[in-house]
């Protein structure tokens, strides 16, 4: 009564020629739809290929060591008399149809339809699809952008921190020259450099389509505004409009450069996106904004050969962060950069042919002066205002965030708001958990935000990293805690790094001697903060943290001896008995 | 001709009103089997809703935002000729269809000649005991002729038949353990017009008034997950749990500001929160976690008697069994205090003494407790708290507006509490009629689950034997519980000089945490203001 069913090869994302490492079944075995067939083997992953439908296996028509690709037949199938269940019927036809599937029958207005749709495919995003569709959830990930990761994958972190290591590299070559390594002046090649960073961000996005691909995550490129508190409609690069229905949704829409009001439009003044294009390299470059975008920037066009100069409207230097880990940051730039100034404001910016001239203003402000270019970099705006999140009844305050509740919940809801566009710290790594916690309550589970600390980084040269409480924001609260200080002068490792301004500074409860803060200051500081956040987060104390054997000579041993400092048990310093 | 079938929410665990997040069809739509009808959201999860039958919706019976819980109608399916597709409904195979549709159903199946009978409504009981199979395949039975015995750990019950007909099949066993809706038998050939198994079973049925829970000890208390207090989110941040702990916490519901560590340093361990959920499920009021192993209490130490002497061991009774961990449970849990007074009956054993032979004629038999219960009942309307129950959270005050007294009988199997329904709307010789009956069921050992359940406030004398005060146990979720003791004539002390007078003493325990002591004596003054004046106690009831 029924033809034989071909089982086929589905989309394995960009692999072919894929070995078979295991047949699963024999002709003649009945199999349920979802019975595993054979095993496959990429160089990322092993994975089954599963019957689309119930039924006996009439023929295998492959062995153990063949290759295969996308369509290449499996067996033959006799089908059953009833024909899979409907539910593996949908998911066959979700990855048979790939990424454009989607149109189904049923309610005319609904091109797309899918349990979760995430609109946003950045960090937060995709981890939120990625999670959600592990948890067995049927998930849409939307995205105006051409390339999943959104800002931090392709105009954010990852570009910027390819940029950073290389003025690193020049700036460590530069400063052995008197330690008897001498190279001779660098020579750029800003192409070769750009086409380098790009193959980095090409690399991690490619990594996320397979990713999604792996998951039957469907991605649908266009801008999505809602039009009901189930609905979503998403105009494609192509003018084209899809009405995409969901029951939960994820809004993930990030945040973009703020501007600076009353500036000319000229292309020489850019942001961080425009930064990070690398175009060519300014003879001299003035960053309005003394946060840690402007100043990661700074620090990749100075390593390259530019004249910066930074101006911050505010007193100092990366607000929020305790003073003394700034203090060393600013010491190297100023003596570097042309010029830096605190406490003052850009008043005018006139386009002449020869250059920006800009007009400052402020106690200190200096006379005007001539820039090529102007990277503004003062702050971020959630993209709150442009996803129509009214017509879905999502609440979004006058700035663009939309508020969330513990589970990441808007005041609607079945719809989720995460990462830039949820509030502040705008940073990846909060994205992603909140991402994660977004998508299991979607999938029913009862998760919630109950991270404790989220720490901070700045990529600078050198880096600044800072967790949990603040010296400034104690003093602020009026409550006491206590302190125990490193100087890395003292670390053996440093100083064979050839810098010496590091320090490692951890914030104690002076009852429990629990760690509640830290901040680092130096080479890799951002790699050194994790173990301050684990011990924040798992409640250690000093003594947990300084007996735990550090290995010698690393820089991480500074935690420890900071925590030492604390205890008053730290042997590498002389520290006089505290109160005695 | 065309077959109608109600579509009902099916078994969805312990949930109940539950929230419709979402209608998937609409009137006029055709669905197939399992086609999703609509969503569900508990606080666990979402779930569809799956037709169980193919076919046209004729009518959709919730809205969006309804709260349903099982067994509640769906959508009423018109199947088509396709009758035979419909799926059960529930795992027990049960495909009655549903009390809503009992009008067309027979008539459009024409003789319809099986019947599958089902356990009904049994109250808050599940996995059931049979303990006795009644009938046989065979069997010719009437409406109402017992079916099965069913034994919960309250009572007894038989269940009795909804048609007449002969047994087909018997789908239990003795020994099996049963729920509402389980298919029990398949009777065939009814001779008389059937009964639609659904409105005759909630009639006919032991079913015991929804609104009167049976009194449990917080055995029942819902799992942390479903009901519990809000978790306060400051105390929360602040324990000192790593994140998995806070994770494990979140999902079973656990407020980590209430778990006391026993990690080093005092950190909250995944054996700390398991704990915690162990003593809310066990009953211990919330915040009161023993540390350590969990045990709370420490162990009376266990004694070889027959090293001291010759013995005979003989098992507990059934009720004893029963009693012995709910007067455990109420005696650990409530901080129980007695009041102790008196109150001068004398006029009330002339005036029952002279009524008693009239009485007697009509077949009542007026006893002293009839007194006590009339005049309890009198006394309770004042008193609100002392018909009250404290909720399964212990943040909430459940007021009842019914009064169901239940006393204390004696039998020789151990002590049973039958109650008297609507004590308040009774007169006194309506009370004492089922006083005498109730004893008498309880006796003979005929009392039904339902003539023990929804007891307000419970009365224990022992009168009839001796004694001058007790303490009683409070009969908890019930609040207060009235001892009465023998009476006895006693000089006491009026105007002046001494009267011999029948003083009947009375021990009232309450549960401190809803009653206050100046309410307790209070009560006790009213009460024997009440029984002093007993006249009054035989004006009629409105």
């Amino acid at each position: 009564m029924s033809e034989p069913l071909e089982q086929l090869v589905p989309d394995l994302g960009d692999f072919r020629d894929v070995e078979v490492i295991e047949i699963l079944v024999r002709s003649g075995d009945r199999v349920e739809a979802e019975t595993p067939l054979i095993t496959l083997e990429t160089d990322k992953a092993t994975m089954d290929v599963p019957a689309t439908a119930a039924g006996v296996i009439r023929e295998v028509a492959l062995k153990k060591g063949d290759r295969v690709s996308m369509g290449s037949l499996i067996l033959t199938l006799e089908e059953s008399i009833e024909a899979g269940t409907p539910a593996s019927a949908g998911a066959t036809a979700a990855a048979e149809e790939g990424t454009d599937s989607q149109v189904q029958a049923g309610q005319p207005a609904v091109d797309v339809e899918a349990q979760l749709v995430v609109l946003g495919a950045g960090p937060g995003g995709y981890t939120a699809a990625f999670r959600a569709a592990d948890l067995g959830l049927d998930v849409l990930l939307v995205d105006r952008w051409p390339q999943l990761g959104g800002v931090c994958l392709n105009v954010g972190c990852i570009p910027s921190k390819a940029l950073l290591h290389a003025a690193k590299v020049l700036e460590d070559v530069e400063s052995m020259a008197e330690h008897g390594l001498m190279f001779g002046d660098p020579s750029i090649d800003i192409d070769l450099l750009r086409q380098w960073k790009n193959k980095i961000v090409g690399k991690l996005t490619a990594g996320l389509t397979i990713l999604a691909k792996q998951r039957r995550v469907r991605v649908l490129r266009g801008f999505g505004r809602f039009t009901s508190p189930t609905r979503m409609e998403v105009v494609e690069p192509d003018g084209k409009t899809r009405v995409v229905a969901f029951r939960h949704c994820v809004i993930a829409a990030g945040s973009e450069p703020s501007r600076l009001p009353g500036l000319p439009a000229d292309s020489r003044i850019i942001d961080s996106t425009g930064a990070l294009e690398l175009k060519e390299l300014p003879g001299s470059m003035l960053v309005v904004g003394g946060g840690i975008i402007g100043l990661e920037m700074a620090c990749v066009y100075d390593g390259l050969g530019s004249r910066v100069s930074v101006v911050e409207l505010t007193p100092g230097l990366m607000p929020g962060c305790d003073r003394d880990l700034v203090r060393p940051l600013e010491k190297r730039i100023r003596d570097r950069y042309e010029r830096v100034m605190t406490g003052t404001g850009v008043s005018r910016v006139e386009a002449l042919d020869e250059g920006l001239r800009v007009s400052f203003e402020g106690g200190d402000a200096p006379p005007p002066a001539l820039y090529d270019r102007i990277l503004v970099a003062v702050g971020r705006v959630p993209n709150g205002r442009l996803i129509n999140a009214e017509a879905a009844g999502v609440a979004v305050d006058a700035r663009g965030y939309i508020a969330v509740d513990r589970q990441m919940r808007t005041n609607v809801p079945n719809i989720f708001a995460i990462g830039d566009i949820a509030g502040q710290p705008m940073l990846a790594h909060k994205a992603t958990h909140e991402g994660k916690v977004a998508a299991e309550v979607a999938a029913g589970q009862k998760s919630s935000f109950d991270a404790r600390v989220i720490p901070s980084v700045a990529y600078t040269d050198p880096e600044i990293a800072w967790v949990g409480i603040t010296e400034e924001q104690a003093k602020s609260e009026g409550r006491k805690v206590g302190k125990g200080l490193f100087p890395w002068m003292a670390s053996g490792r440093s100083l064979a790094l050839n810098r010496d301004e590091g320090f490692t500074k951890l914030l104690f409860d002076p009852a429990t001697h629990r760690v509640i803060g830290g901040g680092i200051v130096g080479v890799n500081a951002g790699d050194l903060i994790s173990e301050v956040a684990l011990a924040i987060e798992l409640g250690a104390d000093a003594a947990d943290v300084g007996l735990t054997i550090h290995p010698h000579p690393t820089l991480s041993e500074t935690v420890a001896f900071a925590a030492e400092a604390f205890e008053g048990t730290l042997t590498d310093l002389y520290a006089p008995k505290k109160g005695a | 001709m065309s077959g109608r079938v109600v579509i009902t929410v099916p078994d969805i665990g312990d949930f109940h009103d539950v929230e419709v997040i979402e209608v998937l069809v609409a009137p006029g739509e055709r669905v197939e089997l399992e086609t999703p009808l609509i969503t569900l959201e508990t606080d666990k999860a979402t779930m569809d809703v799956p037709a169980t039958a193919a076919g046209t919706i004729v009518e959709l019976a919730v809205q969006k935002g309804a709260r349903v819980s099982q067994g509640d109608a769906i959508a009423v399916l018109d199947t088509g000729a396709a009758a035979a597709t419909v799926l059960p409904t529930s795992e027990s195979g049960q495909s009655a269809p549903s009390p809503s549709d009992t009008q067309t159903a027979p008539a459009a199946a024409g003789k319809i000649s099986e019947t599958g009978l089902t356990i009904p409504d049994i109250g808050d009981f599940h996995d059931v005991e049979v303990i006795e199979l009644l009938v046989a395949v065979g069997d010719t039975i009437e409406l109402e002729t017992p079916l099965l015995t069913l034994e919960t750990d309250k009572a007894t019950m038989d269940v009795p038949a909804t048609v007449a007909g002969r047994v087909l099949a018997v789908h239990v066993a003795k020994g099996a353990r049963v729920n509402a809706g389980d298919l029990v038998v398949t009777v065939g050939g009814a001779a008389t017009a059937l009964a639609p198994a659904g409105s005759a079973s909630a009639s006919g049925s032991p079913q015991p008034e929804k609104a009167a829970p049976v009194p449990q000890p917080a055995a029942r208390v819902e799992p942390p997950t479903g009901s519990s207090p809000p978790i306060e989110e400051a105390g929360f941040s602040r324990a000192h749990a790593s994140p998995s702990v806070r994770r494990y916490a979140r999902e079973l519901g656990v407020d980590l500001g209430r778990v006391s560590g026993t990690g080093p340093k005092g950190r909250v361990t995944h054996e700390d929160v398991k704990a915690y959920v162990k003593t809310a499920l066990s009953g211990a009021p919330a915040g009161a976690v023993p540390s350590g192993d969990g045990s709370a209490l420490p162990q009376v130490p266990v004694v070889d008697f027959a090293a001291f002497g010759p013995i005979d061991v003989q098992p507990l009774t059934r009720i004893q069994k029963i009693s012995g961990p709910r007067l455990h449970a109420s005696w650990v849990n409530v901080p129980h205090v007695t009041q102790h007074d008196e109150a001068d009956i004398t006029e009330m054993e002339s005036l029952r003494t002279e009524l008693k032979a009239k009485a007697a004629s009509v077949g009542v038999k007026l006893t002293p407790l009839a007194f006590v219960v009339r005049a309890c009942a009198r006394v309770l309307a004042g008193f609100p708290r002392f018909n009250s129950s404290l909720d399964g959270a212990g943040e909430n005050l459940v007021f009842k507006k019914y009064l169901h007294i239940g006393f204390a009988a004696d039998t020789p199997n151990g002590l049973v509490v039958p109650v008297i329904r609507d004590a308040d709307r009774k007169d006194l010789y309506e009370i004492a009629r089922d006083l005498a009956l109730l004893s008498e069921k309880a006796r003979t050992g005929r009392l039904s689950g339902a003539d023990m359940q929804g007891g307000c406030f419970t009365i224990s004398s022992l009168g009839g034997i001796g004694g001058t005060a007790f303490t009683p146990i409070i009969n908890a979720p019930e609040v207060a519980i009235l001892g009465v003791s023998r009476s006895q004539t006693r000089p006491v002390w009026q105007s002046g000089q001494f009267v011999p007078r029948l003083m009947l003493p009375l021990s009232l325990s309450y549960d401190h945490r809803v009653i206050d002591g100046a309410d307790a004596a209070r009560f006790t003054v009213a009460l024997a203001g009440a029984l002093a004046e007993p006249r009054t106690l035989l004006e009629a009831v409105p």
